[in-house]
């Protein structure tokens, strides 16, 4: 943001950097063998809809083709709206990489209609199916460009911070990783 | 495909830049003017006002939060709230601010923090309790916009002259009284003396200014309201809160906010709208006025809206 928006006022949202999307396909692996985390099967992309006619038209067509992409790929794709109003389009499917083509497909088909803007975050859950039964979460902010870690702990909406900075210092290597710690949004209660 | 934006408002980028510019010419003839009039002292004074604008621009979270009771909340305190403005946030591309409560029962917000870094959003616990969830979530977004185009500072430039002009309308009056300044005594009797010039002159350049910065006020008010559209993507919860918020202002007497009088130009809507005469001298623009480039936006934006 420039001069431009101080004197003006933004104009409009900021347009959504897909492209470090795939580096999730490499830390899956580091994630697995070094930290034990699992893909949990499933993944979302996370947006704001708009009340406009265009983005309806735009959203559904968006899952047909997810669904035929679906179809031959054996993934199962669902829709939802979370309780603070956002959409979610979520791909169930066992391989990984088969999540993070159809996350960077409904990103890239957004973006291609003009809708970049409205792309939140896309998240990618991850289990310990050990002892602990543990979730973390990365999550991957389409405005920043790149990824964060997201622990949730106990039954209110709270973090554990000191994983998700263990996280970060493991996968630094490998991962676009936001340094701003004041941007490691947190999704709870994701319908993922 | 590249979408026409539909937060463009040719119209509006006009009335900013416009009152801008006459706000940058009046404070560069007022100089001009001052260092024509008394070549001594009117450094020390720029200086002065210069080192006051800059602490208030640097304290202006703290000082706002403190003058209207504002408690910063952690997101145990209120977790939902805390999610909202991170959501908000994270389509906006704004680090998060801090978040405070305002215990009263009228629905309001604010926004302050001299940069994205130093923000913090206040809502009023009125607001939350009677407003729908996506209500306030466009009233944060409107706030959050107020700290993406960096109002806090706009509007401490915008001051900056004002403040000098101000000085020196009560101390060319007080100059006048006992004595004048430096340069008074060496004029001759037949001329006018120089402080009566100077108090005039700094008497209309406060008065425009003042004008030009209410103008200015309002049109960041609607480039906030357009921000909220664009984050929320439904400027019709935004409307309907704004007629909410307003209506609540109205009805309820206002005693228990005289003490936030003075930061109205950071509210979301102001706490004394009722009492303010004409639409020059107001800080936001009328209700209807806002609810109409809402309207706009929302017909932008593909729907029609009622």
């Amino acid at each position: 943001m420039g001069l431009r928006d101080v004197l003006l006022g933004r104009k409009k949202l900021k347009d959504a950097a897909g492209e470090r999307l795939f580096a999730i396909s490499t830390a899956r692996i580091t994630l697995e063998t070094e930290l034990g985390l699992k893909s949990a099967g499933s993944a979302g992309v996370c947006f704001k809809a708009l009340s406009a006619g265009d983005f309806v038209r735009t959203e559904n067509e968006l899952q047909e083709l997810l669904d035929s992409v679906a179809a031959e790929s054996g993934s199962k794709v669902e829709r939802r709206t979370d309780e603070l109003g956002f959409e979610w389009l979520i791909v169930r499917d066992g391989d990984f990489e088969d999540l993070v083509t159809s996350v960077h497909l409904v990103a890239s088909e957004l973006a291609a209609r003009g809708f970049g803007g409205q792309l939140l975050a896309a998240v990618f859950p991850f289990e310990n199916r050990g002892f602990d039964e543990k979730r973390v979460y990365w999550i991957y902010g389409f405005k920043r460009g790149a990824f964060w870690p997201f622990v949730p702990k106990g039954e209110g909406k709270e973090r554990d911070n000191a994983e998700e900075l263990e996280l970060k210092a493991k996968l630094e290597q490998e991962l676009p990783i936001e340094q701003d710690l004041s941007r490691w949004f947190g999704i709870f209660d994701a319908p993922l | 495909m590249k979408r026409k934006a539909y937060g463009r408002d040719a119209g509006l980028s006009f009335r900013m830049l416009f009152t801008t510019s006459l706000l940058g010419l009046l404070y560069v003839l007022f100089a001009v003017a001052l260092f024509y009039l008394l070549n001594a002292g009117l450094i020390l004074m720029i200086i002065i006002v210069g080192g006051v604008a800059f602490l208030q621009y640097f304290t202006s979270d703290k000082i706002a939060l403190a003058a209207s009771g504002a408690k910063v909340v952690s997101p145990d305190e209120a977790p939902q709230l805390h999610e909202m403005v991170e959501r908000m946030c994270g389509m906006a591309d704004l680090p998060k601010p801090r978040v405070a409560v305002i215990e009263s029962d009228v629905p309001n917000a604010f926004a302050t923090g001299r940069n994205k870094k130093h923000a913090a959003v206040a809502v009023t616990s009125g607001l939350w309790d009677r407003l729908e969830p996506r209500e306030v979530e466009g009233v944060l977004a409107h706030e959050l916009s107020h700290i993406a185009n960096r109002d806090v500072l706009v509007m401490t430039v915008a001051g900056f002259f004002a403040t000098v002009a101000a000085l020196l309308t009560r101390f060319g009056f007080y100059g006048g009284m006992f004595g004048g300044f430096g340069g008074g005594n060496r004029d001759n009797n037949n001329s006018v003396p120089v402080w009566l010039i100077v108090l005039l002159v700094s008497i209309v350049t406060y008065f425009l200014s003042q004008i030009l910065i209410l103008a200015l006020s309002r049109y960041r008010e609607f480039a906030a309201d357009r921000g909220s559209a664009l984050i929320t993507g439904t400027p019709e919860y935004l409307m309907s809160a704004l007629q909410k918020i307003a209506s609540g202002i109205t009805q309820i007497p206002q005693q228990d906010l005289r003490q936030v009088e003075g930061m109205n130009a950071f509210f979301i809507v102001p706490t004394n709208w009722k009492s303010r005469a004409g639409g020059l001298f107001m800080t936001h623009p009328p209700l209807e006025k806002r609810l109409e480039a809402l309207a706009e936006i929302a017909r932008q934006m593909g729907r029609p809206v009622s």
